[in-house]
């Protein structure tokens, strides 16, 4: 198998494509190492030490693989473009106008990406403004204060031109993100936004389980460290396996004679995941609980709703939480997939082309089956991604740990779902070559 | 719903035979047992625990026919997964310790 990995870098131009990629990832990581001007570097260093890494904007943080605490260029990562294309995708259904353009073809998507582009750096100004304002007011390590971390010295100029320009500079930090997510997806592999998302996750990784070793308490940590790694694997078979399932809608098409060649007559399938929204429901669902409780945080507010929603909102591991999270995960997953995936739309298409399922009719009647097997089939899908994303935080409260897991659910449904369709990618292309790829 | 699922029942099987898609029918027998131990807790309440019964049989019914992943595939799949994941977690973490050590000299 590494000797396929080995093949992939021995043809050249899945070696560009490869290298390409991994150029954007040491650009990608270099930004978020670099802090936004006027911000006290040390004073940040000692903040993020003492911090832990659960809080208000432990998951937000895991997104962007670190640089958020940090507070560099690259600080809100590539979460600003992904909510942006969700929320557009999700317009596209609710305003007439878009869905027109979103018919029109090729011309049509440039234009909706275009508006995700406008969106995106609407939505960057707004969260470095969130972001800016809570570390000015020292709120963003409140947690972490005493000992030689000074909240409050953070930001030490606080004048309103220094907040201007460390607003401007994490928006345009944004926006070359989201540039060079694009340029993956154009001459690299993989999906950029997905592929970023990935490194960001991935970033995270090594210290999350080295801090589960040094805070373990049997024989070391070694205990828990390996339970962890053991569940994580098991874990990553599981998602494997459910990702690979399909329902397969037997399709035939009918024999034509155009000319004096005869045309179809195959039998192909329409491959219906039993996961078909992916992890984009998990995504959606994780940055939309947070804003509650960046609400309360912001507003300051020492009321009973702000309160209650600290005390829920905050940690993952409360019990209100995880039952909002499940919630909204199921109920993302049949949003999504009724977006993304639209029955009458596809029988409409295979009538175009002549084709039909064995046993149904053509038309209403095949948009009924396929909405039948839909429903019933993203049940079982929406159950498992809700499962899989609150499983490691279940066994987590079972094993007493404190603070969040970032090693959790959502990660491993990210770093699975990613490297499965990346690899899948590269084993297309190296086929195309003829060589065997990895997954023979 | 009941009538589309019924309606699709032999065709189904038909087709499945040249594709290789569905080798388990599902046994009648099987299928009657079944609607009797699901209807058995609330026999009072019929209309809304007997759809949801009849509901959560079709799901059972259409998970049967989802093709899942032999125990061949999903060993190759979860390494090459694994592997692949490994590799970009371990470049990326040299890279990270270095631009940190980096940032330090610089701004530090």
């Amino acid at each position: 198998m590494l000797t396929a990995f080995a093949r992939a870098f021995r043809t050249p131009d899945l070696r560009k494509k490869l290298l390409f990629t991994l150029g954007i990832i040491v650009l990608f990581r270099i930004g978020s190492h670099i802090p936004v001007p006027g911000v006290s570097f040390q004073m940040v260093r000692k903040c993020v030490d003492a911090a832990d890494q659960g809080g208000l904007f432990g998951l937000v943080n895991m997104f962007s693989g670190g640089a958020l605490l940090q507070l560099t260029i690259f600080a809100l990562g590539i979460m600003p473009y992904i909510t942006a294309s969700i929320i557009l995708q999700l317009l596209t259904v609710v305003i007439p106008r878009l869905e027109a353009l979103k018919k029109e073809g090729q011309a049509g998507t440039a234009k909706i990406t275009q508006y995700t582009r406008y969106l995106t750096i609407a939505l960057a100004i707004l969260q470095s403004t969130a972001l800016v304002a809570t570390a000015r007011s020292g709120a963003l390590f409140s947690s972490a204060g005493g000992g030689e971390c000074v909240p409050s010295q953070i930001v030490p100029d606080q004048s309103l031109f220094r907040i201007v320009v460390m607003v401007c500079v994490m928006t345009a930090g944004t926006s070359t993100i989201m540039w060079l997510g694009e340029l993956v997806t154009d001459r690299g592999i993989g999906n950029g936004m997905s592929v970023l998302m990935f490194v960001s996750v991935a970033a995270g990784f090594p210290s999350a389980l080295w801090n589960i070793k040094q805070t373990g308490t049997l024989g070391g940590g070694w205990v828990a460290f390996f339970t962890v790694i053991a569940v994580g694997l098991l874990m990553v078979g599981l998602v494997v396996f459910v990702e690979q399932a399909q329902r397969r809608i037997p399709v035939q098409y009918a024999k034509r004679m155009i000319g004096r060649r005869a045309y179809g007559g195959t039998s192909t399938y329409i491959p219906l995941k039993v996961n078909q929204a992916g992890i984009i429901p998990v995504i959606f669902a994780s940055s939309l609980l947070y804003i509650p409780a960046l609400i309360a945080q912001f507003s300051g507010s020492k009321s009973g709703w702000a309160l209650w929603i600290r005390n829920n909102f905050v940690k993952g591991d409360h019990p209100i939480y995880m039952v909002t999270y499940f919630l909204l995960i199921v109920f993302f997953a049949f949003f999504y997939v009724a977006i993304t995936f639209n029955p009458e739309e596809v029988a409409d298409n295979m009538k175009k082309y002549g084709g039909f399922i064995p046993g149904i009719r053509a038309g209403r009647p095949t948009a009924e089956y396929l909405n039948y097997i839909l429903t019933r089939i993203t049940w079982p899908g929406s159950l498992y991604l809700g499962m899989i994303a609150l499983v490691p935080m279940i066994a987590l409260v079972l094993f007493d740990s404190t603070n969040s897991f970032p090693f959790g659910g959502t990660s491993i449904l990210i770093i699975v779902g990613v490297g499965l369709e990346t690899v899948k990618q590269i084993e297309s292309q190296l086929q195309q070559r003829n060589y065997e790829g990895f997954l023979r | 719903m009941t009538e589309a699922h019924g309606s699709t029942a032999t065709p189904e099987h038909e087709s499945s035979d040249d594709l290789g898609v569905d080798e388990t029918p599902p046994g009648g027998k099987d299928r009657k047992g079944r609607r009797a131990a699901a209807e058995k807790p609330e026999p009072k309440k019929k209309s809304v625990f007997a759809r949801l019964a009849v509901f959560y049989r079709q799901i059972i019914a259409e998970l049967r026919k989802v093709v899942w992943p032999t125990r061949n595939e999903l060993v190759t799949y979860t390494t090459v997964v694994i592997v692949f994941c490994l590799i970009i977690i371990g470049i990326v973490y040299t890279l990270d310790l270095g631009f940190a050590r980096a940032a330090l000299e610089v701004f530090g």
